[in-house]
């Protein structure tokens, strides 16, 4: 005995130095990659994406390809361009003689011919993955539009980090090669329906796939168009109504013939000055009513005459410390910084299609310091389908300096009233993580019936632990043990769905700097679980979730309960109060640590994070991954066949985090009087959550149950036991037991006609 | 569940309606009382200081002066020092359902959890209130 004791406390202080160990030795990894990039080039020779730093000039410099490594995604390329064209793309050229350059960048370009396109995302598209961070991604297309090369060069999926090995990522990724820009292309099963063709996902990282395609695709898409591999496809031209009308600039915004598009300095990772970085009203033109109360009439008939057919003009008026013109423009250059998109289609603007606008001629229009009138000269943009102005920003990253592409965009759609026929039928494209949502629509029902049983099941507590004692609990322990199973098997390692304090602290960082509902609903298991533990540890604290749902916290205390059946019970041991108290501590230094390394870096607290077992146990499997992982999980399992819970009880930072908020559950375990001097219960915790004089920390109670068994238990609870021996001695009956853990009292009546 | 200690017990714990409402609110966001300010006079002067301290840290924040990791360090050094001045004045925490009246003494673990809690909300409310006017310089 006393040498499994040690052996728990060895093992206990192994495990966190296994773990230290590993953490260490991964950041070491890092820390000699980091080195090995700066010597070197940004990319190569870098194993691992994750976080990789990438040069401050890589969304600036003309010369992309002298900062990523081009060549990976066209090997055969001699020569690469400038960037060129909005969004950027270099050109890929091989040499029609052959033989070695001595500088590619010289040679004749008659000598060269084109064989296709670089771009990197962060140029043409805005599309965070799980992290909230973009996977900044480079790719390549021939001139057919087929897409020759993908590579990652950075990403900040945490998942890709400690969970999936890298390798998935650049499996997944190597599947966009051979396909063309215009494929549509869907995760997991193709559909027999649209043409669709499917790809394989990354199990455990769904999020990071989805939009990893979309980045892929939109990009190869955009190019494809800009090059004129894709050509542009008409759509159906608006007809206007003959409304006549001119309206004042207030009736204009109410009714959203005007938009309204505001960026401050944050949004673009500037201090705030008090001023926006950019204010724009904008409007559509073409129809009567609008054009003739911005423009008044007769400037309004004048622009008409100039536009052809299939023409369009839009105005924008703005104010704030940046241009929309862009300080860059000159003569015969594009716009940079604005444009109009319409579904996958984008419309930039050169100065031959500027007009000025001195004026607006509708009542109560703001001052404005820059305005315009841009002409869209396409048979692909319609006036009757919604489209967006997008303002084309930089943001810059504060503690790293580099600028990635940001757009900041505001839908306009014309009334329909402006249209003959009124506004047609559009079907959106989807949000991805309604995508998700319905792809798995048949786990989520029964996950939900998973989560809703729980709690019916431990709502009617009182009538189950009514109908147990200390000897039979099959009432309480066959529900709780078939809620086990699923949370194990079907949670954990079906659905991936352990929650973990990665999850508390994003959300830390979410409430302060930016909630994205769309990233937390990118995972609909992860989601219902925390609504699931948010709503029970308010109602009956973390033990709802801890004791009865936590995959791992279920999975480790059915192998102490299994060992207990196969014969190791003789070698299973309660650590002792005193040791108990000291430790119990522990959990919460880890999550307070966390939570304080997270404030200056999360990758840093994401790594720290693997004290959680989860992950090696649930989303990777324990001999997928390096051998500190193993032996650290290993380790927790195998004590927790000797004792309870060792892992919960004194490392879980995600137990800390909820068992803080139980302080406040609205309904805790019933007590009575003699339970100050009883220890009975107190003896039968598993979880030590009992103290000398009776009370219930809920905040280490499992709500296992034991003690509301013995509470009622009129064999076991030491004060009812009294009273039932007492009442059958006297012969008296034995009444109900009341909610007070109490026979009912019997109260003698007086007799009738008796003197009161 | 620890049985309510009267003593412990906030002396406004049997009104009723609007009133305890109120009394509520004002004990969540005043953590001296009279009692211990004649006991630790020294501590909760210089608990005073901080908590003046604490409110220009956010009337800076509000007037764009100050940036979100200052606040942060402000305000949870503020939580650390009414987590003790509580303990010293009024030491209870609610027990049961928010609408209920029992209290139950606190242990220093409660109450750790009460104001770190209680102020984590405060905290988000003023933060989100503040950036989405525009006010906070954000450092993410
Ligand atoms: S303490 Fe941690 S591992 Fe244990 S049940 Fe709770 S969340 Fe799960
Ligand atoms: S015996 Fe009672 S106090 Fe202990 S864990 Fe079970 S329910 Fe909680």
């Amino acid at each position: 005995m006393v040498l499994i004791r040690r052996y728990f406390i060895f093992a206990l202080c192994f495990s966190v130095s296994v773990l230290g160990f590993s953490v260490a030795a991964l950041a070491d990894s890092e820390k000699s990659t980091d080195h090995a990039v700066q010597e070197h080039h940004p990319s190569e020779g870098h194993p691992g994406s994750y976080e990789a730093p990438l040069p401050v000039e890589l969304s600036t410099n003309p010369d992309l390809c002298a900062y990523v490594p081009c060549h990976d995604v066209f090997p055969n390329a001699d020569y690469f361009s400038p960037r060129k064209g909005r969004p950027s793309y270099v050109e890929a050229y091989r040499n029609k003689k052959h033989g070695q350059l001595e500088n590619g960048h010289h040679e004749d370009a008659d000598s060269r011919e084109l064989i296709g396109y670089a771009f990197l995302s962060t140029d043409i598209v805005d599309i965070p993955a799980y992290s909230g961070k973009p996977v900044v991604t480079l790719m390549g297309m021939d001139v057919t539009g087929k897409i020759v090369g993908v590579k990652v060069l950075r990403h900040s999926e945490p998942i890709l980090l400690v969970g999936i090995p890298e390798g998935e990522l650049t499996k997944f990724i190597k599947q966009f090669v051979g396909k063309y820009a215009w494929d549509k292309l869907e995760i997991g099963k193709a559909r027999a329906e649209g043409g669709y063709i499917g790809i394989d996902a990354i199990s455990g990282a769904t999020v990071t796939v989805i939009s990893e395609n979309q980045v892929v695709m939109r990009c190869a898409y955009e190019i494809a168009k800009q090059v004129g591999i894709i050509k542009a496809v008409p759509r159906p031209q608006a007809k206007f109504t003959s409304v006549l009308a001119q309206y004042s600039w207030d009736a204009l915004l109410a009714e959203g013939s005007i938009q309204h598009l505001m960026v401050s300095p944050s949004d673009v990772g500037m201090n705030n000055t008090g001023k926006p970085y950019i204010d724009l009203y904008f409007g559509y033109l073409n129809a009567p009513a609008i054009g003739r109360s911005i423009l008044g009439e007769r400037n309004y008939d004048g622009l008409m005459a100039e536009l052809k057919p299939n023409e369009h003009a839009i105005f924008i008026i703005a104010n704030g410390a940046a241009s929309f013109k862009g300080s860059g423009f000159v003569r015969g250059g594009i716009y940079d910084r604005i444009q109009v998109s319409q579904d996958m289609d984008s419309f930039t603007f050169r100065d031959t299609d500027y007009r000025n606008l001195y004026s607006i001629k509708a009542t109560g229009a703001p001052e404005f310091s820059e305005s315009a009138i841009f002409i869209i000269r396409s048979t692909s943009y319609s006036a009757a389908y919604p489209w967006s102005l997008v303002f084309l920003g930089n943001k810059m990253d504060k503690q790293t300096g580099t600028k990635t592409f940001a757009n900041f965009d505001r839908e306009y759609w014309l009334q329909g009233r402006y249209l003959e026929g009124g506004r047609p039928v559009v079907v959106k494209a989807e949000p991805v993580w309604l995508k998700i949502w319905k792809s798995r629509i048949w786990q989520i029902v029964a996950f939900t019936a998973i989560l809703i049983f729980t709690a019916v099941i431990y709502a009617n507590r009182d009538w189950l632990v009514r109908r147990s004692s200390r000897k039979d609990k099959r009432w309480v322990s066959i529900p709780k043990y078939a809620i086990w199973l699923a949370s194990i098997g079907f949670i954990g390692f079906g659905l991936m769905a352990q929650p973990s304090i990665t999850q508390v602290l994003t959300w830390f960082h979410s409430m302060l700097f930016q909630w994205k509902w769309e990233l937390f609903l990118s995972d609909p298991f992860i989601f219902i679980f925390w609504l699931f533990i948010i709503i029970s540890v308010f109602v009956w604290g973390r033990g709802l979730f801890c004791g009865w749902m936590c995959p791992f916290g279920s999975l480790s205390e059915l192998f102490y309960k299994i060992a207990g059946k196969i014969g190791l019970k003789r070698f299973q041991f309660t650590p002792n109060s005193v040791l108990h108290e000291r430790l119990k501590w522990l959990k919460y230094g880890i999550f307070w640590g966390l939570l304080a390394v997270s404030f200056f870096s999360m990758g840093l607290a994401e790594k720290l994070a693997e004290i959680e077992p989860f992950k090696t146990t649930f989303l990777v499997g324990l001999f997928n991954r390096s051998w500190p992982y193993t032996l650290f999980t290993a380790s927790l399992l195998g004590l927790s066949l000797f004792t309870e819970r060792p892992f919960c009880k004194y490392l879980c930072p995600l137990g800390a985090a909820l068992a803080m908020p139980t302080t406040f559950r609205w309904f805790g375990l019933k007590r009575k009087q003699e339970c100050t001097t009883c220890s009975a219960c107190a003896a039968g915790c598993g979880s030590l959550a009992i103290d000398k004089q009776g009370v219930i920390d809920h905040r280490e109670c499992m709500l296992c149950l034991d003690c509301m068994i013995l509470y009622y238990d009129d064999h076991a609870c030491p004060p009812l036991s009294k009273e039932r021996k007492l009442r059958v001695k006297s012969g008296l009956p034995l009444t109900p037991i009341n909610a007070a853990g109490y026979y009912i009292p019997i109260y003698p009546v007086p007799l009738k006609g008796t003197d009161e | 569940m620890k049985p309510t200690i009267h003593d412990n017990n906030p002396s406004y714990a049997e009104a009723t309606g609007i009133k305890w409402l109120v009394y509520e609110m004002v004990d969540h966001l005043w953590p001296w009382s009279k009692e211990g300010w004649r006991h630790h006079k020294a501590i909760q002067t210089a608990g005073l200081a901080l908590a003046v301290a604490a409110t220009v840290a956010w009337g800076l924040a509000a007037s764009g002066k100050l940036g979100a990791s200052a606040v942060i360090g402000w305000w949870l050094g503020w939580s650390i020092y009414e987590i003790v001045i509580r303990l010293q004045c009024k030491p209870y925490i609610k027990d049961g359902p928010w609408w209920g009246h029992h209290y139950r003494p606190a242990g220093r673990m409660d109450m750790i959890c009460y104001v770190m809690f209680k102020n984590l909300l405060i905290g988000a409310v003023l933060f989100i209130v503040l950036r989405n006017l525009g006010l906070l310089q954000m450092v993410n």
